[in-house]
């Protein structure tokens, strides 16, 4: 019997010993997963009404996350990946989404047409440009409340901010101009002349202000320090967004997508001899392109095809090509 | 504006179950075309317009549906009183446009929001789904469970006094919390002013006329 007893509480000992470095694997594994470097690739599917999400390392297709909202148009991701924030031009508002539990937590009406979405530098407000009003709405990322709204140009359609974050950068296609503005006290101190139509705004690696004239077949460079435009050069037609990369020792550069010729063109980064380096084919009407914190990978997506190639900046190769939503139309990176 | 009872009666009555279903109503995708109140009461002219810009007109006492995304509208020498749901009145001064908007979140449900551009409101906001924000080009007040008065100048100076309770005014450079019996103004590019004694009860007699 004793020994029928020992050999039971020897069992159950053991059995308790195996459950207890079972369940202590699961919670190191849950620690490990949720302390592991991960990197996320985000691509807002205009006509999908959604955002897909993939991995940055495997280009493998984590979820597809419901804006609960229409149009779907424009991404800015939080600084620790947690938040991502979409625009959704048919609903006028904007989308708050929690990137772990990968779903959309709240809905903001900022205003009409709700276009392009960019953080303050500090994270703690989401700025959009309202194109159908001609506002810039800004968002409390923290209550989700509208906090204000600046008066802009015509159809504003790109939104950047500079380094030390002292000036907002708002393109306006109707005017065709950039508008500088003071955070400090959200006036407008300047208009400054651009090209046709143009669009998407981003803050280059050298703290200049880089954009395209969508509506015809140039990028130009601005400089914070003297508010000026200081270099500018043909790409080809219907320029779209832009990211920046190096191809081995050589770089920055940036890459463009160029729309009406399906293809990415590369640019040295230098506003003071700006010149087309190189040209890399990919799918049809490349819109959104982002890169890596590296600048070693592209992520490019393509309104026709409705997919998203991953490019190699080393090879100028494409790496891999992932099927994403309708109409996608922005993509953002994020890696920790 | 005349609504015919019988054959759309069953689309009223569908309306309204799935606006009591829960996040029926609360959907942000669906959110336009969702009945958020009435305008009961006009002093002079209440103008509301819908989304699809047709244009209705309240004069005196009456009971004009009003849905997600109207605007309303006040000329000069005109009030008006609608009720939101679920229980929320609001009077609007004479010279006073806002838009009829909400926010979805997943932790606090719907919260009712009226962007104000120009004019001035008063309300009286509860709990829960009762909570009221009020937007304007410089601020935004929050209430709950509170009575406040909301002026919103040209250039969007916001002054906010609250009658009752405790009510939040914040502006991108800061947020304050204005307490009964005093006020707090936000203007484009500045924090909210510290609050201030005032005489809260004249701050809104202005109301008097179309709460009678």
């Amino acid at each position: 019997m004793r020994g029928i007893h020992m050999s039971k509480l020897k069992r159950a000992g053991v059995i308790a010993l195996a459950l207890g470095l079972v369940a202590g694997c699961a919670d190191l594994q849950t620690k490990e997963a949720d302390e592991a470097p991960r990197s996320r690739v985000f691509v807002a599917n205009e006509s999908s009404n959604s955002v897909t999400v993939v991995d940055g390392d495997s280009f493998q297709v984590i979820a597809t996350v419901d804006s609960r909202n229409h149009a779907t148009h424009d991404l800015a991701v939080s600084r620790d990946g947690r938040w991502l924030f979409a625009t959704n031009l048919a609903s006028g508002r904007l989308s708050a989404i929690n990137t772990r539990a990968l779903e959309t937590v709240a809905s903001i009406a900022t205003g009409d047409r709700a276009h392009v979405v960019t953080l303050t530098n500090d994270n703690r407000q989401a700025w959009v440009a309202n194109i159908g009003e001609n506002t810039i709405s800004i968002v409390d990322t923290g209550t989700f409340r509208i906090l204000g709204t600046i008066a802009v140009g015509k159809g504003p359609t790109g939104l950047t901010f500079s380094r030390d974050g002292r000036f907002a950068y708002v393109s306006n296609q109707g005017d065709k101009t950039v508008e500088v503005i003071d955070t400090a006290s959200h006036r407008v101190l300047k208009a400054i002349p651009v090209g046709t139509n143009p669009h998407f705004l981003v803050l280059g690696p050298d703290g200049r202000i880089w954009g395209t004239n969508t509506g015809g077949t140039d990028i130009y460079v601005i400089d914070p320090a003297a508010q000026e435009k200081v270099g500018a050069i043909n790409v080809g037609p219907a320029p779209q967004q832009i990211a920046f990369g190096f191809k081995g020792l050589q770089g920055p550069n940036a890459y463009v997508t160029v729309a009406g010729l399906n293809r990415v063109v590369v640019v040295s980064a230098d506003p003071s001899n700006l010149r087309i380096l190189e040209q890399i084919d990919v799918g049809q009407r490349p819109n959104g392109i982002s890169n890596n914190r590296e600048g070693t990978r592209l992520f490019v997506v393509h309104e026709t095809s409705n997919d998203l190639k991953v490019i190699d900046t080393g090879s100028s190769s494409v790496l891999a090509t992932v099927p994403v939503g309708r109409k996608p139309i922005r993509v953002v990176y994020h890696g920790n | 504006m005349s609504v015919r009872a019988g054959g759309g009666g069953g689309l009223v009555i569908a309306l309204a179950v799935w606006s009591l279903l829960p996040g029926g109503g609360a959907g942000p995708a669906a959110a336009q075309g969702v009945p958020v109140g009435t305008a009961q009461n006009a002093v002079g002219t209440l103008v509301v317009v819908r989304t699809d810009g047709i244009e209705h007109r309240l004069r005196g006492r009456g009971s004009l549906p009003l849905f997600e995304g109207d605007v309303l509208r006040t000329e000069a020498a005109s009030q008006a009183l609608i009720q939101l749901r679920p229980g929320i009145p609001v009077a609007l001064n004479e010279r006073t446009t806002l838009k009829i908007l909400s926010r979805w979140d997943k932790a606090g449900g719907t919260t009712r929001i009226l962007r104000v551009s120009r004019g001035g409101v008063w309300a009286k906001a509860g709990d829960g789904a009762r909570q009221l924000e009020v937007e304007s080009p410089a601020a935004v007040a929050a209430a709950r469970d509170a009575e406040i008065d909301l002026k919103v100048a040209e250039d969007g100076q916001s002054s906010l006094t609250v009658l009752q309770g405790t009510a939040e005014l914040g502006t991108p450079f800061g947020v304050c919390s204005v307490r009964g019996g005093t006020a707090s103004v936000g203007a484009r590019g500045a924090a909210c002013t510290a609050p201030q004694p005032v005489n809260a009860a004249a701050a809104v007699s202005w109301k008097q006329a179309v709460t009678q």
